[in-house]
């Protein structure tokens, strides 16, 4: 017993510190976070006003979906970029049918069909990527293309500002309100609960399900994980087919948040996304990484985007310090290896 | 397709009882290679079978048919009474045959008791994912399986990432899974290669408490030793073919090496006395972390070094250490009388050592990529031709120098490392350490899962190596091999060298008891034989 208690000990040395955040990333992620806030605030005390903190809510929301939905494609080892385009198209697709053809069409039926949309594109992606054996990279690519195109050619390209009342009112639904420093009245919508609501079940799936932990095991070696008996097809599905129904969701919320409906919207914002998910301590490389860690890395990257602005920070430096976390964190995470 | 069966022997028990799995006539090709040809193997509950024979006969093959992972393309599977003409991953596994693949097929970024019992809520969903993980259940299992294969069963070692660990306790956690759930059939493909006497009579229990419960085991491994321990049945292949089966007892280890081959392959001494050269390589208080502690030694050129010691002795460490892969946090390195930092694999090839993993099958291949390549990774600096490109024909006159060499089976250079067998692979990297032209070879141990035939081949390249001048240090827990082949075994214990020993006076007795001896002299007599 004594030569193999002592031989299992993993290569994990050095300080405490730092064996514990090698197990845990996601505390490297949240120290940056309450860095940075505490400089923005130190910068500026308005940032700690409510006023911010409800605006921070609202921009985290559809940039969250996503994170989670790319999340749990990361974690089987894929990439996905089309994301934004399916959003987009769910988005654009569902409200110009909604104002043209069913005024009236109730507001949950409008979520069911955008998410549905998205479930279907999102299960082309994953069929593709299954079949054709090509790497998840191309594919998304190649439909991030497709369904930008589809959109723009078939169904507008003209920006609808004026959106139906059910969704324009859903916007409005407020949590909880306050007023800015200029007087304004600020709301924090209902909606931003659904990130947490989705998060919590995303969590649920990967950490509680036998689907989860395939999902994790095909991304530490699918050929292993299909040598164990793990259906390699039904997991490709479901982590594009998810990742898709997010992005519909995550569109028809963004139209109802901004109370429009532009077609040029969202598509862009990949590497956003795919930083939060990075910064959240998800390798790259798959099979790695947690769903409080994508949080933190979603809020991080929101509030670079959103209010280093206060600090002083011009909004053209926010790329360069999104830049320089993502380096800091990935020097981190090699270390972390080598440890 | 008739078989040549030089002998069946008459079989000790198991007469009468329903078998448990049959094979029946299986082909199986990969591109030009006909790696089965025509093998039929019964399996009888509460029998242990032992799979002998040479590298790329076709061990692996027929038990990734019997598990699942390829496809026959000719012959029968008859499983617990039903004729199948090939198995899926998921019905082997409900069937109840368990599998510890060569290569051990453990998830590196899944926690220890996901890798052990994960699989017993897959086969209990029949494959369907879309169900709620029974966590309990999960935690109970990978307890029991880990405790059963003496593995600390800790929430700190159930939770530790499986990659994170040693080559040897990756490997007993990849017989945990097998054992984890009431198999019918446990398949174990070279489980004990890189385990130590203890690890392996532990191993040897396991599988008689299987085998009482009438679980039927299907061995595969190079140590002849292990199977006379555990005795049951032989089956001999060769070149895809079963060529005889009987009892283990009934077959000498002369007859048994001489099946496997078709020649006679005898076990004495490849090393002559010879003077040593002028000194190469001086170690002086070598230390690092917890395991190693002020080891200190001297090589010379010409010499072969032996170096042993328990699992846990620091002899991994060392090797490691002088490889440049693992950092040595005291202590220092001469070469030829000057001080050496080797810090990295790099500054230790610039120092001319050269390192051949433990871990071969999982570290150190770009499996997907041609044998060639693998073989001249390292040196294509010193195969660049005019316009700076890799010369292509000077790249294949050395892949095709120590293909023959270290006899590699392979029809061609052109194919995926990952075709090879597992044995070939490995001699892949011992291709590649060698295509340095290095001063000081380190070998960690360079015949784990080569078979006798070729480990004879693999000597004999060492001993012209040594000839030739290069020091070359074999770190190894196989007594039989460090006496045949070296010129001094140094025994490492607690991370200190505790004895130099001449070899061609030593004896495995006096080496074993140097291994365990002192203080906890006690808790280790299980050791000695
Ligand atoms: N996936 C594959 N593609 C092509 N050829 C293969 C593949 N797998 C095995 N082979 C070939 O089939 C033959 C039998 O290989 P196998 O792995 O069964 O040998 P083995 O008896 O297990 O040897 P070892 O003792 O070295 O592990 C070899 O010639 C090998 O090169
Ligand atoms: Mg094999």
């Amino acid at each position: 017993m004594s030569t193999l208690a002592s031989a299992y000990t993993p290569s994990t040395t050095g300080h405490p510190v730092r064996q514990v955040l090698a197990r845990r990333p996601e505390l490297f992620t949240l120290m940056l976070l309450v860095a940075l806030c505490a400089f923005v605030a130190a910068a500026n005390p308005d940032f700690l006003r409510l006023a911010t903190l409800f605006d921070l809510a609202r921009a985290s929301v559809v940039i969250g979906l996503f994170a989670l939905g790319v999340f749990v494609i990361l974690a089987a080892g894929g990439i996905d970029v089309s994301f934004t385009a399916i959003a987009a198209l769910c988005m654009y697709g569902v409200t110009k049918g909604v104002v043209e053809f069913a005024p009236g069409l109730p507001l949950p039926v409008v979520f069911t069909l955008s998410i549905a949309i998205g479930l279907g594109l999102g299960l082309v992606n994953g069929f593709l990527v299954h079949h054709l054996r090509v790497p998840s990279l191309i594919v998304t690519i190649g439909t991030q293309y497709t369904f930008r195109g589809l959109l723009l050619t078939f169904i507008g390209t003209i920006w609808i500002t004026t959106l139906p009342p059910q969704m324009d009112d859903f916007g409005k639904v407020a949590l909880l309100t306050t007023t800015s420093s200029q007087g304004a009245t600020i709301i924090l919508p209902l909606f931003v609960l659904i990130l947490p609501a989705v998060a919590v079940l995303t969590w649920w799936i990967l950490r509680r399900t036998l689907l989860g932990r395939a999902i994790f095991a095909v991304g530490g070696s699918p050929a292993v994980a299909e040598r164990l008996g793990y259906d390699l097809r039904s997991i490709h599905l479901f982590i594009f087919g998810y990742a898709g129904a997010l992005a519909g969701l995550a569109g028809i919320i963004h139209a109802c948040s901004n109370r429009q409906a532009n077609p040029f919207d969202l598509v862009g914002s990949e590497i956003d996304v795919i930083a939060a998910v990075v910064l959240g301590g998800a390798r790259i490389t798959g099979g790695t990484g947690t769903v409080v860690g994508v949080v933190l890395g979603t809020l991080l990257v929101v509030v670079i985007n959103n209010v280093l602005i206060m600090a002083g920070v011009p909004s053209t430096w926010q790329r360069v310090v999104v830049g320089a976390f993502i380096l800091i964190a990935g020097a981190f995470m090699v270390n972390r290896r080598r440890a | 397709m008739d078989h040549i069966v030089e002998k069946t022997r008459s079989r000790a028990d198991g007469a009468g009882v329903a078998p448990f799995l049959a094979v029946k006539d299986i082909h199986k090709r990969f591109g030009g290679v006909h790696a089965l040809r025509g093998v039929s193997v019964t399996i009888t509950p509460g029998q242990v079978y032992h799979l002998l024979g040479e590298n790329g006969c076709g061990k692996s093959t027929l038990i990734k048919i019997l598990s699942g992972v390829h496809r026959p393309d000719e012959g029968v599977i008859e499983l617990a009474g039903r004729e199948h003409r090939s198995l899926s991953a998921i019905e082997a596994l409900e069937a109840g045959v368990e599998t510890v693949y060569q290569d051990l097929s453990l998830l590196p970024n899944l926690s220890v008791a996901e890798n052990v019992g994960l699989s017993q809520q897959l086969v209990r969903a029949h494959g369907r994912l879309a169900t709620v993980l029974d966590r309990g259940l999960l935690a109970d299992t990978a307890r029991r399986a880990l405790s059963a294969v003496n593995l600390p069963t800790s929430e700190d070692f159930l939770s530790t990432a499986v990659g994170d660990l040693p080559l040897a306790i990756r490997q007993l956690v990849a017989i945990a899974r097998a054992i984890a759930v009431k198999a019918r059939l446990v398949i174990m493909d070279e489980p004990t290669t890189s385990l130590t006497r203890r690890e392996v009579d532990n191993l040897i229990d396991v599988v008689r408490s299987l085998q009482q419960d009438g679980v039927a085991v299907l061995f595969v491994t190079h140590k002849l030793d292990e199977c006379y321990q555990i005795g049951g049945e032989a089956i001999i292949f060769r070149d895809g073919r079963c060529v005889a089966q009987g009892p283990m007892s009934s077959f000498s280890k002369e007859e048994l090496s001489r099946l496997m081959t078709g020649r006679v392959v005898d076990g004495a001494r490849y090393r002559q006395a010879k003077p040593a050269g002028a000194t190469v390589l001086r170690a002086t208080g070598l230390t690092s972390g917890e395991r190693l502690r002020e080891a200190s030694f001297s090589l010379a050129a010409g010499e072969i070094l032996g170096i042993t010691g328990l699992l846990d002795s620091g002899r991994n460490e060392l090797a490691r250490v002088l490889a440049g892969v693992q950092r040595s946090t005291a202590g220092s390195i001469e070469i030829d009388g000057a001080a050496a930092r080797i810090e990295s694999p790099r500054d230790a090839q610039a120092h001319g050592v050269a390192y051949v993993p433990e871990d071969r099958l999982t570290e150190g291949l770009f499996l997907d990529k041609p044998i060639e390549t693998n073989l001249v990774a390292l040196v294509l600096d010193r195969l660049r031709g005019a316009f700076g490109g890799v010369d292509r024909k000077r790249a294949r006159m050395l892949g095709a120098r120590f293909v023959a060499d270290l006899k590699i089976a392979t029809p061609d250079l052109d194919r995926a490392v990952s075709a090879l067998s597992g044995g070939n692979q490995q001699r892949v990297v011992i291709g590649r350490a060698l295509s340095n032209q290095p001063r000081i070879l380190v070998l960690h141990g360079p015949t784990v899962g080569v078979d006798v035939g070729s480990k004879d081949s693999i000597y004999r390249v060492v001993q012209s190596l040594a000839e030739d001048g290069m020091a070359v240090v074999i770190v190894s827990d196989d007594l039989p091999e460090l006496l045949q082949n070296c010129d001094r075994i140094l025994v490492l214990r607690a991370g200190r060298v505790v004895s130099d020993l001449p070899a061609d006076t030593a004896d495995e007795d006096a080496i074993l008891k140097v291994m365990v001896a002192t203080d906890d002299a006690v808790a280790h007599a299980g050791e000695a034989p």
